[in-house]
């Protein structure tokens, strides 16, 4: 039992900070890889920052005289807080969902996330974007990594905190899903997949994921695309697999309804537990190219589904 | 005490901190001029005594750190991004000596006893303002009588639940009323984290004194909201209503629904039916027995008060009225804080309690009598004139820091309408080592402590020190560059006997100072 407002701005407070932390690593990984890049590309700036800004749905932003290209399309991601979209943006909207709840969450996580937030609206701290956005971005991540573990060790694992884990993992599933599905976009049937190029392309969305080493792990330095896919989608035990994810959400969904989602008695229990279920049975080699990438915008619109579904169910604004 | 100049003799400025403490005519907290230093300040200032401008300013800025990483501040918003301002906490603590305080605390206890006497008696029988005691229209057409409440029985009685009342210092160190707070006064969450605070960057400060710790504030807060609901409640639900995260005051509603583990509330979160107060939950509605409110009379109930207040709860009024819901504090305990009523609250105590006042008002004049009035306009240079109903400094007259033009046009609206207007000698306040630009300067200050009203009254030891940073200014408020100060209440024990405290600060002092030679 809570006030519906209060589950409203834990559930975005959750799923603002996974934006923030994703777009950050995607920033990060994507400014590495462009480096790498060039010693066997032509242009990776307009290859790799342009499908960058097209899967965050972002116009390529105007540059500064004194700026390159690349800086600027950072500085847009990161720091700007004109861009409603940006690391900046999405860590202030989720502390002023906190704020308007602070005596719901426990002091530690508010003092944490407030000074994320000032550390990242310093403006000195942003001005060294421009030599490297590395700092910024480790920042982000480690200050929602921060906030995540003090939030586990000092809240009340009752419904206000399924809240904020719903937001968190939807939006973590919704964010890999799409990162797959822009790749994918560039995937030719038949593409030779071993070339020095793929092979960094394929490592860098395995990095976007924050799942390089955990892969690596698995699958002993062979960075082949199906397994990739199938690891992202299906694992059932990595945190950053969107099967993993929706999990979570299937299983807090539960304790908030109050019982567990066994038949799926609500309408968003019964949509996560079939997304949940079509991955858990996926048959990914009967399905094909053309099949994976029906599968993959059939899942995105799902993921926008349940959000809806559980705003209508708990009445949140 | 006599008026005193100059700056501390030389063999006092044992830190280049204190170089050029100024005295004036107000009464200085820690000093009482000449070389002396009041006792209860000794052990502090010998704890300061090798501490250089540089350590102190390094203090400040943890402070300042503390109070951004909390997120302990107001807020001035611009467009979708907002100012943030942190609360400004000077590291210099206030000390209030164990009897001064027992004076103080007897005082608000007897004055708030008059005040919740007054306010039942004004919306019943009105016995007051029958035998004279009050002038009938000043209660009758003040603007924050509520007609609509004559004849409603309030819960156990009580209509402040909560007050702040503002104390000053005068020239002769006396603590004078300046006024009450009796709607929705603010600052108590301010002194429980400047306490918190300044034990985290300067504990040493501490280690020579015992302060009665404050942090009880929120628990006092929840027994009385629990008191007050209503008696068909077995485990009465207690929530606090706030105007949401824009209100300047909010960081204090987030802390104290927080501190009493009550749910923190907007006028959207309840709804009213059949004359019960519910909230919105995620598993349907749940009924509310008492709402600690943060939201004005005004703002309470469009179909009651304001039509257009979007912040209250349609319906809210006549739940309260049925008594199925309490409000802390009640509605219409404006008249008790009102400017007009003010000069009358000595008589009140006189009246219902038969006791004499232990805190006395400043004097004032009200040129509703002939002859206050003709007194008020001779003396307009060196009064302060107010407006009994405005408030937050509005509609005021600074006689010594006021133009021809304004004491002309003052002049004329007293003249029109006596009866608007009070009027009171300048105090000074008194003045308190402040840090300034790398050392301590005199800066004035006032007092706000606060005083809950339930099974039985309370004062929280302490209350919210305000300074006003620019020289010689006398403006405490935050919003208009006030700072504010930890306020100490020292414990009764030997260890604060003032005196022993002198002695062994003094001698520690002196060998330190000999074995420094």
């Amino acid at each position: 039992m809570m006030l519906s407002r209060v589950a409203d701005a834990l559930f975005w407070m959750g799923r603002y900070l996974e934006r923030a932390d994703h777009l950050a690593r995607a920033v990060g990984v994507t400014s590495s890889l462009e480096l790498d890049l060039h010693g066997v590309l032509a242009d990776p700036v307009e290859l790799e920052w342009t499908a960058l800004l097209a899967q965050y749905q972002q116009p390529p932003p105007i540059h500064r005289e004194d700026e390159d290209a690349v800086t600027a399309v950072q500085r847009w991601l990161l720091t700007d807080i004109t861009n409603t979209g940006s690391v900046i943006a999405c860590v202030n909207r989720a502390r002023n969902n906190a704020r308007s709840i602070r005596g719901s969450i426990s002091p530690p996580m508010w003092r944490e996330l407030n000074k994320l937030h000032w550390r990242l609206s310093d403006v000195a701290f942003q001005e060294r974007v421009g030599e490297s956005p590395h700092d910024f971005c480790e920042e982000t991540q480690m200050g929602v990594l921060l906030f995540h573990g003090i939030c586990d060790a000092t809240l009340i694992q009752d419904e206000g905190w399924h809240f904020i884990q719903m937001g968190r993992y939807l939006e973590r599933a919704d964010k890999v899903l799409r990162t797959l599905d822009a790749k994918l976009g560039l995937f030719v049937a038949g593409e030779v997949t071993d070339l020095p190029v793929s092979v960094l392309q394929w490592a860098a969305v395995l990095k976007r994921c924050a799942a390089y080493e955990a892969y690596q792990r698995l699958s002993i330095g062979r960075v082949e695309p199906e397994r990739i896919i199938e690891f992202l989608l299906t694992h059932p035990e990595f945190p950053h697999s969107v099967r993993f994810g929706l999990n979570r959400v299937f299983h807090s969904l539960g304790v908030v309804s109050g019982e567990p989602v066994v038949r799926g008695d609500t309408e968003p229990g019964r949509t996560v537990g079939r997304l949940v279920s079509d991955l858990t049975y996926l048959d990914r080699p009967s399905l094909g190219a053309a099949g994976l990438r029906e599968f993959l915008s059939l899942s995105l619109q799902r993921c926008g589904l349940i959000g809806r579904l559980l705003q209508q169910q708990y009445s949140l604004q | 005490m006599a008026e005193q100049g100059g700056t501390l003799a030389t063999s006092d400025r044992s830190s280049p901190l204190w170089a050029d403490y100024e005295l004036t005519a107000a009464y200085d907290e820690m000093f009482p001029g000449g070389d002396a230093v009041r006792p209860h300040y000794a052990a502090l200032r010998d704890s300061l005594r090798f501490t250089t401008g540089d350590a102190f300013r390094q203090r400040k800025a943890m402070t300042d750190l503390s109070m951004r990483q909390d997120g302990v501040g107001f807020t001035v918003y611009r467009a979708e991004e907002g100012i943030e301002r942190v609360w400004p906490m000077d590291p210099m603590p206030r000390i209030i000596p164990a009897d001064e305080w027992q004076q103080i605390e007897a005082g608000l206890i007897q004055r708030i006893n008059a005040l919740n006497l007054f306010l039942w008696d004004i919306y019943h029988d009105q016995f007051i303002l029958r035998d004279r005691v009050v002038p009938p229209q000043l209660v009758l057409q003040g603007t924050s009588f509520r007609r609509e409440f004559v004849g409603v029985d309030v819960p156990r009685r009580i209509y402040v639940h909560i007050c702040g009342t503002d104390l000053i210092r005068a020239a002769d160190g006396e603590y004078l009323v300046l006024e009450d707070n009796a709607r929705t006064p603010s600052g108590v969450s301010y002194v429980l984290q400047n306490r918190q605070v300044l034990k985290r960057v300067f504990p040493s400060l501490f280690n020579r004194y015992d302060v009665l710790p404050n942090d009880e504030y929120p628990t006092t807060l929840l027994e009385v909201l629990r008191y007050v609901a209503p008696e068909s409640a077995a485990d009465p639900t207690a929530v606090l209503l706030s105007p949401g995260m824009y209100n300047s005051a909010y960081f204090e509603h987030s802390f104290l629904a927080q501190r009493m583990g009550i749910e923190l509330v907007e006028g959207r979160d309840l709804q009213v039916d059949n004359n019960r107060v519910f909230m919105r939950t995620t598993r349907g509605l749940r009924q509310v027995d008492t709402i600690y409110r943060r939201i004005d009379d005004d703002f309470l109930d469009p179909l009651t008060f304001r039509p257009d207040s979007a912040l209250g709860v349609p319906g809210l009024v006549n739940a309260y009225r049925a008594g199925n819901v309490a409000l802390a504090n009640s509605i219409g305990t404006g008249i008790a804080d009102d400017k007009g009523i003010y000069p009358f609250v000595p008589e009140m105590i006189r009246y219902y309690l038969k006791q004499d006042p232990l805190l006395n008002n400043v004097e004032t004049f009200r040129p509703a009598i002939p002859a206050e009035l003709d007194h008020v306009l001779a003396n307009l240079e060196s009064l302060v004139v107010k407006r009994v109903n405005e408030s937050g400094g509005y509609g005021m007259l600074v006689g010594p820091s006021s133009t021809r033009a304004q004491r002309e046009a003052f002049r004329e609206q007293i003249k029109a309408n006596p009866r608007d207007f009070i009027a009171q000698p300048t105090i000074q306040l008194s003045t308190h080592p402040t840090f300034i630009d790398g050392r301590l300067e005199g800066r004035h200050i006032d007092l706000r402590p606060f005083v809950l009203c339930g099974e039985r009254v309370v004062v929280t030891p302490g209350g919210l020190t305000r300074v006003a940073l620019p020289r010689g200014s006398l403006v405490v408020n935050s919003s208009q560059g006030g700072g504010s100060k930890d306020t100490w209440v020292l414990a009764g024990g030997e260890k604060n006997q003032p005196g022993a405290e002198a002695m062994l600060g003094q001698s520690a002092a002196d060998q330190l100072a000999g074995g420094g030679r």
